[in-house]
Formats: structure tokens, C-alpha cells, sequence
């Protein structure tokens, strides 16, 4: 069993962060892995530049190792990898990778959802959209923490 | 007492200001305090999503700050 949490303040390479889950995961039967990507347009559809990703000293990384713990915990997986941009990313790079090796498929897929349902409501980041109509603050929305109450 | 903002309430506010805080001042007190010396900050200082920490731990409206505190008011936080 391994968890990793990490958080990134220049790059993040999902493929690099895969390939080494699947390093690890040798007698696993499933790695499923989500890569999150800053997208180039807002809600409303403006051109977006970049995200700017504020974080806490402490905080931040305390809540990525929280999140991850306990997904580990909480389903038959025998890896978690969290990793997490923070700082200034432009439109179509990638912002976090969280992923689960599991013996099974099923406690990957449901790892790796219910690591995304988390990091969007109580990862420590306040996050900035930067664009053409100038700059935005972005919370969860409604629908965002009604997905992570799914899992009570 | 020194406290501390984060995100849109640094925007709105400033990141941080140097408080003289009452003996007994709860956390609840000091936001509303907060609220009437910066009504810019009104919406995010009130949102049931706001969080209140001392020490790098969550504290609740009703804790009572003692002089050596740092407290930071964080806004609703978003990752992924």
C-alpha cells in the first residue's frame, strides 16, 4: 500500500505520474487515473489565459494527504497518487492527477471519483480565472458538492 | 492580533492587518467586527463555506482568540 500526495508549484506530467503508478502497481490488476486540464474557455464561454492557484502554507498540502489517506482507506486499493498544480497555469496544462491501483476495477474507478469529489470542494486552492473579460474567482459549484456528498 | 485572508477576501481586504482584538473576543465577534470595517468584504466573510482557522487548525464561531493568536479566514476553497 502506497499514497502519494504531492504538490506542484511548475509543472505536473500526468503521463510521468501514471507510468510510475503503474511502475508501482506491478500485481495489480487495474490503474485508473484522471488528469485535469485548465480549460480555455469560461462558463459563459470569454477566452480564458490562464488559473491562477492560490494555496496555503500548511493547509493545502495537509488537505491532499488528508483526501488521499482517506480514499486508501476507505476502498480495496493498494495505491492513491494525488498531485496537484498550484501558482500560475495557462489554459491546457494540466492542473491535477489523481489516480488508484487496485486489485479490481470497480474500487479503482471509485477511488479515483471520489478522490475528484473531494479535491474540488476541500482541497485548499482558491483558484482565479484569468481572461479576456479579466479576472474571476471560481468556487464549487452547487452540483460540485452535491457530488461529493454522494459519498456521505 | 494578527489575521490573515486568503483569495477573494485578500482581494477585498488586503492579505493581512494587525487587529486589537477585546479580551474574550470570539471568532464570531471579530468577523462581524471585520464586516463593519470592510462591507466589500461582506458576501464572502458570511458564506456558510468560509472556514476560521488558528494554529493551522478549523475553529468554529464561538472560539474565543487569545492575544498571541494568528487567525486566518479562508473563503470557500475549490482544487481540481
Amino acid at each position: 500500500m502506497s499514497v502519494v500526495a504531492r504538490l506542484e508549484e511548475r509543472s505536473l506530467r500526468p503521463d510521468q505520474e501514471l507510468a510510475a503508478l503503474i511502475e508501482q502497481a506491478k500485481g495489480d490488476g487495474a490503474v485508473v487515473s484522471f488528469a485535469g486540464i485548465a480549460r480555455p474557455g469560461s462558463k459563459e464561454g470569454e477566452t480564458v489565459y490562464r488559473l491562477m492557484l492560490e494555496h496555503h502554507p500548511a493547509l493545502t498540502l495537509q488537505s491532499l494527504e488528508e483526501i488521499a489517506v482517506e480514499a486508501a482507506a476507505r476502498f480495496d486499493v493498494s495505491h492513491v497518487r494525488v498531485v496537484h498544480r498550484c501558482g500560475d497555469i495557462a489554459a491546457g496544462e494540466p492542473i491535477v492527477f489523481a489516480a488508484a491501483a487496485a486489485r479490481h476495477r470497480r474500487a479503482a474507478f471509485e477511488a479515483a471519483d471520489y478522490l475528484m469529489d473531494r479535491l474540488k470542494t476541500e482541497a485548499v486552492f482558491w483558484k482565479r480565472e484569468v481572461g479576456e473579460a479579466g479576472s474571476e474567482w471560481i468556487e464549487p459549484t452547487e452540483a460540485d458538492y452535491a457530488d461529493r456528498d454522494r459519498w456521505g | 492580533m494578527k489575521v490573515l485572508f486568503y483569495g477573494r477576501l485578500a482581494e477585498a481586504i488586503g492579505p493581512e492587518l494587525e487587529i486589537d482584538a477585546p479580551p474574550g473576543c470570539s471568532v464570531g465577534e471579530l468577523r462581524e467586527r471585520l464586516i463593519v470595517e470592510h462591507p466589500q468584504a461582506e458576501r464572502p466573510l458570511r458564506s456558510r463555506r468560509a472556514l476560521a482557522c488558528v494554529g493551522d487548525s478549523l475553529v468554529r464561531d464561538s472560539y474565543v482568540l487569545q492575544a498571541a493568536d494568528r487567525v486566518e479566514f479562508l473563503p470557500p476553497v475549490s482544487g481540481g
